[in-house]
C-alpha cells in the first residue's frame, strides 16, 4: 500500500465544541511531518479519526487510500502512539506486547525484536505498571512499531523525556522516515520537531494554519533582514538609510537592517569606512516562526500586558 | 525506492499471519487475561472460597432426620400416612362403596388437601401400599395410591358426593357419581403387589397447616395440626367371593408422635350413618420437606459469582480506565469482534472455574450434609453420578460464566467498574434480601424475574407434589418451576446486555 495518510474535509464536534473543522492535509511517505497546534487545537481528535476510534461527522481520513475501519492486519499498516500510559500496569512489558501481536497475527519473536529495538530488552519481564515515564513512552513506540508498519502516528511522543530520550526519538523519527515510512508526529511546541521534521501541519482551533515545508517557513518568517552590530551605529544607520534601507536599532550596537542583502550591507559599510563586528543574514527559529503563525489562533493566549 | 522497500518488506515478513481470523483475536483476549496475576489470583480465590463457605455452611446445618412420625413407603423413600381408618379386611377381587354425606373442618376452617373417602390398603402398617378415591374441600375429587400417583377427578367440592373402588388382581379402579346411579370412572392404579388379603373402608385425613411468616430478614415456618370430620352413608363392601360379612374395625394410623391426642380421631356409627374425625395426611415426605441436599452443599457460589463478576467486569473497564480500549480498537477496528472475543474468552474461563468450584463443593460438603441428617429415607439425595448432580455442578459452572458475560457487558456498556458491578450485584442480592417479607406469589415472582433465577439449575429434587403443600420458599433458592426456567431467564438477560453492549461499542467513539 502507499505510506500516506489523507485527510479530505474533517470535521468532528462534541456537544457544542468543534474540535476539528474541516481539516484537509496530506501526509507523505520518506518525511516526518510535525502536526502542530496548541493545546486543544484538535491534533489528538485528528489521530484518532484516522485510526478509526472516533467517527467524523463529515469528511474523510485514509490510510494508503483506506478508511481504516476496513483494514484486516491494521498494526501492520499503520502503528500509533496515543497515549502512554495506556496499558495495564500489572501486565508485563513482554506480554502487553504480546497481546497486540497476537490480535495481528503478528509472530512472537517480533517482540523480542521491538523491545530490543526501544531498549527494553531487559525490563521485559517487569510488570509495565513499575516502568517510568521514559519507559512507558519506550513501551508505547514498541507497541507503534509492533507491526512494521510504513506509517506511523506519535502523539506527543516526547513529553516528559529527559534529554537523553528526546534525542533517542528524534532519531527514531529521523530513521522511520529514512526507511520511507510516512511519520506524523504531533507535538505542542514547535521547537521540539526543530531537528526532526521536515514538513509541518500548523492547526488551531481546529483548521488548518499552515501546510509548509519546514525550510520554507523559516525562510518566509527570516524575511530579507539583515542583522548588524557595530560601536558607530548612529553612522551605520546614516549610510544604510541612505541608500534606501530601514534600519531599525535593537539592542545595545546592534540594529536590525532591511531592503538590502547582506553583501551589499558589508559593501556600503566598507566604502564608507564604518567598523562592524557582524553582518548576518537572520535567522528565525522554528518557535518564533510558529508564534507568529499561530497568534491569533490559540484559544486561551495570556492577554497581552495583562490586560483584561 | 518505492519497490526496494517493499521488497524488503516481504522479505522481513516472512511468517507472518496475514489470514484474517477470529481465532487470533480470542487467543489475544486470552493472554490479556492471563497475564495480570490480580485476576489470576481472584479466580483462585474464587475457587477456594466457593468451596470453603459450602463446606462450613455444611457443617453448620443439622437436619435432625427430618422430624417425627414419618413412614417409609413402598419405593422406601420417606411418607407420611396419619388418617383415621375404619375397615374390614377383604380377601380377592371386590370393592368398597361410599356415599359422603359432609365433610367439615374441626375448629375453623377445612384445610384445602382434607380427605375424606373409601381407600384399600395393603395393610394398616404406615407405608404400606394402598389406593383412595376421596374428596377434598379445595381440588374436588382425586383417585391417590402409592404417596406420588394423583389423579383429579371432577370438581365437585362439596358433600354429597358418591365414592366406589374397586379391586382386581392387582389394578385398583376408582370411580364417582352424584346419585350413586351413573357412575364415572375416574382412572386405574397399578399395585404391583397388593396381596390377596387387604383392609378396605373409609378414611379421613387433615394435613398439617403451614404458615409462614415472612418479614425483612427472617420468615419463620409455622405448622399446626389440623383435624377434619366427614359423615358416610350407604357403605357398601362387595366381595367377588361370598363370605361372611366381617366386623368393622376403626383406628388411627401413624402420627401418634405429633398430633395431640384428641386430634388422632374417632369414629361413631348410628343407623347406617359413620361419622369419623381425622388427621394426618397421606404424602410424600420429601415435598413437604424441601431440602435439596446438592443445591444447599452449593451455597458457597455466592461469594465465587461476585468476585468472577468482579473480575469480568474490569476485563473490559481496566481497558476504558487505561485508554488501552483505544489500543484494541485500533489493533481490531471491528469492535463486535473484540466484544465476542473477550465473551469467548471469560465464559470459558469462568466456566472452568466454575466446574473445579462446584464439583470441589458437592464433593466435600455433600457427605457432611449427610452425616448431619440430610440423608435418606427422609431426604431424597442422589448419588454424585446422577444426571441431576451433574446437571446442577455444570450447570452452576455455567451460571458463574453467564454471569461473567453479564458483567462484561455491564461493563462494556457502563464503561466504569464501580458503577457495573454494582449493576449486577445488585439485582444478584436484592431478592435474597427482599424476598422474606414479600407475599409468597410476589417472592416468587421476583426471584424468577432478576437474573439470580439462574441459580434454579441447582435443583435436583425433580419430583415436585402440587398435591402437598410443600415449604417450598423461593429465599431459600426453592424454584417451582424446575431447573430450566430460571437459566432461561439468565441467558435472555445475557443476550439482552451483550447485545446493548454491541450496538454502543459500535456506535460510540473509543
Amino acid at each position: 500500500m502507499d505510506a500516506t495518510i489523507e485527510l479530505q474535509n474533517l470535521r468532528k464536534r462534541y456537544g457544542r465544541t468543534v474540535a476539528v473543522d474541516g481539516l484537509s492535509f496530506t501526509v507523505a511517505p520518506g518525511k516526518v511531518t510535525g502536526f502542530v497546534g496548541p493545546n486543544g487545537a484538535g491534533k489528538s481528535t485528528t489521530m484518532r479519526m484516522i485510526l478509526g476510534l472516533d467517527a467524523p461527522d463529515e469528511g474523510s481520513a485514509l490510510v494508503g487510500g483506506q478508511a481504516y475501519q476496513r483494514l484486516r492486519c491494521p498494526l501492520r499498516q499503520v502503528g500509533a502512539l496515543l497515549d502512554a500510559a495506556a496499558f495495564h500496569p500489572g501486565r508485563r512489558a513482554r506480554d502487553h506486547l504480546l497481546w497486540i501481536a497476537q490480535s495481528n497475527g503478528i509472530p512472537r519473536r517480533r517482540v523480542n525484536q521491538v523491545l530490543e529495538l526501544v531498549g527494553l530488552a531487559a525490563a521485559a519481564r517487569r510488570r509495565a505498571g513499575g516502568f517510568s515515564l521514559g519507559m512507558r513512552q519506550r513501551l508505547g513506540i514498541a507497541g507503534a512499531l509492533l507491526g512494521d508498519p510504513p506509517v506511523l502516528l506519535f502523539d506527543e511522543p516526547v513529553n516528559g523525556l529527559d534529554p537523553e530520550g528526546i534525542r533517542w526519538i528524534r532519531g527514531l523519527l529521523r530513521s522511520l522516515a529514512a526507511e520511507g515510512r510516512a511519520v506524523l508526529v504531533s507535538s505542542h511546541l514547535m521547537g521540539e520537531l526543530e531537528d526532526s521534521a521536515d514538513h509541518l501541519v500548523v492547526i488551531g482551533r481546529g483548521r488548518l494554519i499552515v501546510d509548509t515545508s519546514v525550510r520554507d517557513l523559516l525562510a518566509a518568517a527570516s524575511g530579507d533582514r539583515v542583522v548588524l552590530r557595530t560601536s558607530k551605529r548612529s553612522e551605520a544607520m546614516t549610510v544604510l538609510a541612505n541608500a534606501g534601507a530601514t534600519v531599525a536599532a535593537t539592542e545595545r550596537e546592534q540594529a536590525t537592517v532591511s531592503g538590502l542583502p547582506a553583501e551589499r550591507v558589508v559593501a556600503l559599510l566598507s566604502e564608507h569606512g564604518v567598523p562592524f563586528s557582524e553582518v548576518a543574514a537572520h535567522r528565525a527559529s522554528l518557535e518564533e516562526a510558529y508564534m507568529e503563525l499561530t497568534r491569533d489562533a490559540v484559544e486561551f493566549a495570556a492577554s497581552p500586558g495583562g490586560e483584561a | 525506492m518505492a519497490t526496494t522497500t517493499a521488497d524488503r518488506h516481504a522479505d522481513r515478513h516472512a511468517g507472518w499471519d496475514g489470514r484474517d481470523s477470529f481465532g487470533r483475536l480470542v487467543i489475544a483476549e486470552w493472554t490479556k487475561l492471563r497475564s495480570v496475576p490480580r485476576w489470576a489470583m481472584a479466580m483462585l480465590a474464587a475457587v477456594v472460597l466457593t468451596v470453603l463457605v459450602s463446606v462450613l455452611a455444611a457443617s453448620g446445618n443439622d437436619y435432625g432426620g427430618g422430624g417425627p412420625g414419618f413412614a417409609i413407603g413402598p419405593d422406601g423413600t420417606g411418607v407420611r400416612d396419619e388418617f383415621y381408618f375404619v375397615h374390614q379386611p377383604l380377601t380377592g377381587d371386590g370393592g368398597v362403596t361410599a356415599k359422603v354425606l359432609s365433610q367439615t373442618g374441626v375448629e375453623g376452617e377445612s384445610h384445602e388437601w382434607a380427605k375424606a373417602g373409601v381407600i384399600i390398603k395393603e395393610s394398616t402398617k404406615p407405608g404400606s401400599q394402598y389406593a383412595a378415591m376421596m374428596i377434598t374441600p379445595g381440588h374436588g375429587v382425586r383417585l391417590q395410591s402409592n404417596f406420588t400417583t394423583d389423579r383429579a377427578g371432577s370438581q365437585a367440592t362439596t358433600a354429597p358426593r358418591w365414592l366406589r373402588l374397586t379391586r382386581s388382581g392387582t389394578s385398583v379402579t376408582g370411580y364417582e357419581s352424584a346419585d350413586g346411579a351413573n357412575w364415572t370412572q375416574v382412572g386405574t392404579v397399578q399395585l404391583p403387589s397388593l396381596p390377596r388379603r387387604v383392609e378396605v373402608g373409609l378414611f379421613v385425613a387433615s394435613p398439617v397447616a403451614i404458615k409462614i411468616e415472612r418479614q425483612f430478614g427472617s420468615g419463620s415456618v409455622g405448622a399446626s395440626p389440623t383435624s377434619s370430620t366427614a359423615r358416610f352413608s350407604d357403605v357398601v363392601v362387595a366381595a367377588a367371593q361370598p363370605g361372611r360379612p366381617a366386623p368393622w374395625s376403626d383406628q388411627a394410623i401413624g402420627g401418634s408422635d405429633r398430633v395431640p391426642e384428641s386430634l388422632l380421631g374417632s369414629a361413631t356409627q348410628a343407623g347406617g350413618v359413620f361419622t369419623v374425625m381425622g388427621s394426618g395426611d397421606i404424602a410424600p415426605l420429601a415435598a413437604e420437606l424441601d431440602v435439596d441436599g446438592v443445591r444447599e452443599s452449593l451455597t458457597g457460589v455466592f461469594v465465587g459469582v461476585m468476585i468472577i463478576i468482579a473480575v469480568a467486569v474490569l476485563f473490559i473497564t481496566s481497558e476504558y480506565r487505561q485508554g488501552m480500549i483505544r489500543t484494541t480498537f485500533a489493533a481490531s477496528p471491528r469492535r463486535g469482534r473484540v466484544l465476542a472475543a473477550k465473551a469467548i474468552v471469560v465464559a470459558a474461563t469462568t466456566f472452568v472455574v466454575g466446574l473445579l468450584a462446584s464439583f470441589a463443593s458437592v464433593l466435600l460438603a455433600l457427605p457432611i450434609l449427610r452425616a448431619n441428617g440430610l440423608a435418606p429415607p427422609v431426604f431424597q439425595v442422589p448419588s454424585l453420578s446422577d444426571g441431576s448432580v451433574l446437571r446442577a455442578i455444570a450447570g452452576t459452572a455455567a451460571v458463574l460464566a453467564l454471569f461473567a458475560v453479564l458483567g462484561l457487558a455491564a461493563g462494556a456498556i457502563l464503561r466504569r467498574s464501580p458503577g457495573a458491578i454494582i449493576v449486577v450485584v445488585v439485582p444478584l442480592l436484592i431478592p435474597q434480601l427482599i424476598a422474606g417479607a414479600l407475599p409468597l406469589a410476589a417472592a416468587r415472582w421476583l426471584m424468577l424475574a432478576t437474573p439470580a433465577a439462574g441459580f434454579s439449575i441447582q435443583q435436583t429434587t425433580t419430583q415436585r407434589y402440587d398435591f402437598v403443600s410443600s415449604i417450598c420458599l423461593p429465599e431459600d433458592g426453592c424454584f417451582t418451576t424446575g431447573p430450566w426456567v430460571g437459566f432461561g431467564v439468565l441467558c435472555a438477560y445475557t443476550a439482552v446486555a451483550l447485545a446493548a453492549g454491541f450496538w454502543l461499542l459500535r456506535r460510540r467513539d473509543a
